[in-house]
């Protein structure tokens, strides 16, 4: 490994920094904001002038609370059960596209290409009169069903290029060895598989947790309604006060996690993304 | 011609079976494979196919949702009074020139940070991807609002901070001219989804044989040259395949718009035009017919995509 | 094997799922959903005291609607077009009444219970709750914009609207002269059409002549006197930066701001602004001497011969006419409506009452030392156009009258009665 000289070293710490402030500037000006007082948001610094924490009391136990928690909680549910159906039924896809010969392959990953490019905004009010009429307007299962039309395709994509890196012959193998066909999947693939299945759920995770869409044209009361909805709904201290602070303090509320679980997967993530082409 | 051919172990391995007939371990295969994807396959179609074939069934009437009474058949008359109308051109006009212009510097933008991604030095490769990543995972309103938050004449700090740059001092407000307000959506669009497209570059980037541009480097040939001359045409079917799903992502854009101007200042997209028709105005029919025309479009851009500029989705399916 | 997997799979996510798309049991009283728009917490107090009221007869619970009077329309309208039986009290904007009313979305006012919400109630209310004459609506909450003043400046300038009233005229001169900036909200949405509302009809004429016709048949008055001066007044703020660099943007919050800054003069708004500038005394954002410096009046006049007529907004109560308790439902208004709880909200949340009773009681005068003015405001408020269309009217006005110095006596009447008829005909996109 050779050593770096000191210009590539400056030219590496000068793209470092420029690449951090490109990405997180954005992220740090609604952190700063939230914490701001409500009367002192048109000062127009980045800065607050006072540090407050009222954004934060208001959407968690003041006025705000019955608007956020439970969008919260709507967020969280619908997402992970979305992202867990999808990630079920992509799994036992990719499987048998990765692995069978079976002439339905090509048509299927070009539906889930196909699904994927839908405007959303054509099929909400088709299926807001759906719902309404058999009665799943406004509840978990009313988004989950769309949200599998956001979350599978990429799922199925992901999965698929997973799979067909997996040497299946490792699970002939160790049949070979005397291992009867659920320990040879247990032991051999199941290992090899896990990474894949988790970077999906990942991946399809954030695409389910960034809907707006099916979010505001779906729901339309704390049952049901996702965060992002949530955030157009918020209010002020009156109904014609801007609820800046509050908006900025459950932004931050619902990006902490992100940031958190992209920091500790970044590499998979990339690995997801990239087919499995860059891998460390 | 079915070759079933027994290898060593005593497995029986079949090649691709003659036309017209399969035998009995690929037809189970067949069933299998139908058996497992089908779900799948099943689910993303119910939720798709419905519901834009009832929205264009919506389009043949004349249907508000508080006047139930009044509603009637007129056949294709809303698509002549969307196609005939101004608003549903410049709509077409903004998005087309917002579809542009973001994949433009997202192709450029994407590819300086594949770059940086590939040959990062390994110690600090993992805070250049998180990094680069965290606009990935965040929420699309989010990013609207942040932007917002920092533009807005009365909560914003860019006047302040770039009141040095000609044209930008405390009075101007972003939010009330046009090209200001695309300026800024389009900058926070760019920002959320940069992420994601200079990923599909990487993964073309890291597919370039490395010997190529070794030999090439080794040949004397700089910087610019190995790129244009090496990795670039290498690439091209990643690239292509990045430009054409941000196209179709981009031609979508609503989130950003809906949430920093609503459409005001001739900021309306297309998908905006839909939902204020379909659920802001209650004109079920012809909202309608705004999606199913969206819908066409973005169908007119894939095939524009693949017929005209071949634009290769095999390594989209994964058959590399 | 993997058909098992599949099936535990499947059978897991419906009984997750399942729990959460069956209502829960209804057991003890009958529970009435009240669609509230966001407050300050005084609706979900009222919707409190009335269920104790109501000594086991029924509950109520509430539901928060969306922010702004349009989005909530939405949510309404199509729960409505779909029958929704959940809905039994909804917190309605008037402008959006006609709308739901038309169909039959809302259940029927009986005659004597009309009248029992009626005793008492200031004009402008009454005129917001009824279509076609017939109370379709229970008159809640009034609102209407007030002129507020620095006193520093109207003495400057030589006026004093507590003593007699000013026209816009006389406002923009003074803004003029002394280098101030008028808080009007020139922002494209709804105050945009309150403000050409009250300019249209404090000049005496109506935006719509003919409000209760069909959408083929639906007339503009804009091509009038009335349309005309209105369009002066906007126009000539919007050139002459009368309003600040942040007029196409500013909604109510925003002029506010304005006005609390060193360049406020003058300023047309709800009365939230008086809470909301106490906060910040409160606060230390502001000092008390900014307080003492605020005068109100009543809404100045387009010219001086004719008497003006303020904006006029507010709630008023509608009944779901799917719910399955609408006698339950027209009690639990009716109690929501009285004037002690009106006197409370007003107190509380800056809402001024729709009934004249409660502007009598002492705790509204301590909080509010305009209310008389606010009343007197109510008395003589205009409506915005009622009828069922009155969207495409409002966004309508809001794109050819935007922004503020674009607009043009000569040509914006013409140009926004053309491209608003066109749309009501079905001819043009919005």
């Amino acid at each position: 490994m050779k050593a770096l000289s000191t210009r590539m070293r400056v030219w590496w710490v000068v793209i470092t920094i420029a690449v951090l402030v490109w990405s997180l500037l954005p992220v740090a000006a609604i952190f700063a904001t939230s914490f701001k007082l409500p009367s002192q948001l048109d000062v127009g610094t980045f800065l607050p002038k006072t540090w407050s924490t009222t954004n934060y009391e208001q959407i968690f136990t003041g006025s705000a609370k019955d608007l956020f928690l439970p969008a919260l909680r709507n967020s969280i549910g619908i997402s992970l059960i979305a992202t867990a159906v999808a990630v079920v039924l992509a799994t036992f896809a990719a499987y048998a596209i990765a692995r069978l010969d079976f002439p339905g392959k090509r048509l299927i990953l070009t539906t889930a290409l196909g699904v994927s490019i839908f405007p959303v905004i054509s099929l909400v009010t088709p299926l807001f009169n759906l719902w309404r009429n058999i009665g799943l307007y406004d509840t978990w299962l009313g988004l989950i069903i769309p949200y599998l039309s956001l979350t599978l395709p990429i799922s199925i994509w992901t999965l698929a290029a997973f799979f067909r890196q997996i040497p299946w012959e490792l699970e002939q193998a160790a049949q070979v060895d005397g291992a009867t066909p659920w320990q040879a999947f247990r032991k051999a693939v199941v290992p090899l598989a896990a990474p894949g299945v988790f970077t999906t759920a990942l991946i399809a995770f954030f695409i389910a947790w960034n809907d707006f869409v099916y979010g505001i044209s779906l729901t339309s009361t704390s049952r049901a309604r996702p965060v992002p909805a949530a955030l157009a709904f918020f209010t002020g201290a009156s109904q014609f006060e801007e609820p800046t602070g509050a908006i900025s303090a459950a932004a931050v509320v619902v990006t902490v996690p992100v940031v958190i679980l992209v920091l500790l997967f970044q590499r998979q993530i990339v690995s997801g993304l990239t087919q499995g082409a860059v891998k460390g | 011609m079915t070759a079933a051919t027994a290898d060593v172990s005593g497995q029986v391995v079949t090649d691709k079976p003659a036309k017209g007939r399969r035998s009995d371990r690929s037809r189970s295969e067949v069933r299998l494979g139908w058996l497992l994807a089908g779900p799948a396959f099943v689910v993303m179609l119910a939720v798709t196919v419905y519901p834009i074939i009832q929205a264009f069934f919506d389009s043949l009437y004349s249907y508000r949702l508080t006047a139930p009474a009044d509603k009637h058949l007129v056949g294709l008359h809303n698509y002549v009074v969307v196609l005939s109308d101004p608003v549903w051109w410049r709509a077409f006009g903004v998005t087309t020139f917002i579809t542009l212009v973001t994949v433009l510097v997202e192709v450029i933008v994407g590819f300086a940070l594949a770059l940086v991604m590939h040959r990062a030095i390994t110690s600090l490769r993992g805070v250049l991807r998180t990094a680069i990543l965290v606009p990935y995972g965040i929420i699309t309103v989010v990013s609207a609002f942040a932007w917002y938050y920092a533009f807005a004449i009365d909560s914003g700090f860019v006047n302040h901070w770039f009141d040095w740059v000609p044209g930008i001092d405390t009075n101007l407000n972003w939010f009330a001219h046009q090209g200001t307000s695309l300026f800024v959506i389009m900058a926070s669009e760019i920002w959320k989804t940069t992420p994601f497209i200079s990923l599909l570059l990487l993964a073309g980037l890291a597919q370039v044989p490395g010997d190529l541009e070794e030999a090439a480097q080794v040949d004397g040939a700089t910087w610019w040259q190995r790129m244009r001359k090496v990795v670039l045409p290498n690439m091209k079917a990643a690239i292509m395949v990045a430009v054409l799903f941000r196209a179709l992502d981009a031609f979508r854009i609503f989130d950003n718009v809906f949430i920093m101007t609503n459409g005001a200042n001739g900021t309306t997209v297309l998908s905006l035009l839909a939902y204020r028709t379909s659920i802001g105005r209650l004109e079920i029919g012809l909202g309608s017919a705004i999606s199913v025309l969206l819908f066409l479009c973005v169908i007119g851009i894939c095939f524009i995509a693949i017929k005209l500029f071949k634009v290769d989705l095999a390594s989209a399916r994964g058959e590399r | 094997m993997r058909r098992r997997t599949r099936l535990l799979a499947v059978t897991t996510a419906v009984a997750v799922t399942l729990p959460l798309v069956a209502c829960s049991s209804e057991s003890g009283p009958p529970r009435l959903t009240w669609y509230i728009n966001p407050d300050n917490g005084g609706q979900v107090e009222i919707a409190k005291r009335c269920t104790e009221a109501a000594d086991g007869k029924y509950t109520i619970t509430t539901e928060v609607l969306p922010r702004d009077a349009a989005s909530q329309r939405e949510q309404l309208a199509r729960r409505l077009a779909a029958k929704d039986s959940s809905i039994d009290i909804m917190s309605l904007d008037p402008p959006f009444i006609p709308e739901l009313s038309e169909p039959g979305f809302l259940a029927p006012i009986p005659d004597d219970v009309a009248k029992k919400v009626t005793t008492d109630v200031v004009q402008g209310a009454i005129d917001g709750a009824t279509w076609k004459d017939k109370l379709v609506t229970i008159p809640f909450w009034a609102n209407t914009q007030l002129l507020w003043y620095r006193k520093s400046v109207a003495q400057q300038a030589g006026l004093d609207p507590s003593k007699n009233p000013v026209t816009w005229q006389q406002l923009m001169d003074a803004a003029k002269q002394q280098g101030k900036f008028l808080g009007v909200q020139g922002a494209k949405a709804e105050s945009l059409t309150v403000w050409i509302n009250a300019l249209v009809e404090s000049a005496g004429g109506h935006i719509l002549t003919n409000p209760e016709a069909s959408a083929d048949e639906l007339k503009l008055g804009l091509e009038s006197d009335a349309g005309r001066a209105a369009a002066d007044i906007i126009g000539t703020i919007g050139r002459e930066g009368l309003g600040g660099p942040g007029l196409p943007t500013a909604d109510e919050n925003a002029s506010l701001t304005l006005f609390q800054g060193d360049r406020g003069s003058f300023m047309v708004n709800w009365p939230f602004v008086w809470s909301a500038t106490q906060a910040a005394v409160a606060d230390g954002t502001l000092p008390q001497s900014m307080l003492d410096d605020i005068g109100w009046a009543l809404y100045p006049q387009v010219d001086d011969s004719q008497k003006t007529r303020p904006p006029y907004g507010g709630i008023n109560l509608g009944i779901g006419a799917f719910s399955r308790h609408v006698d339950l439902a027209l009690d639990a208004a009716q109690c929501i409506v009285t004037p002690e709880n009106q006197a409370y909200y007003f107190a509380t949340n800056g809402n001024p009452p729709s009934s004249t009773k409660a502007y009598d009681d002492p705790a509204v005068k301590k909080a509010f030392p305009m209310a008389d003015v606010i009343r007197q405001s109510l008395e003589q408020a205009a409506p915005r156009p009622q009828t069922p269309y009155y969207n495409e009217v409002s966004t309508g006005l809001q794109e050819t009258w935007h922004p503020p110095s674009s607009v043009n006596p000569d040509t914006t009447p013409q140009r926004s009665t053309n491209f608003i008829t066109a749309v009501l005909r079905g001819e043009a996109l919005l």
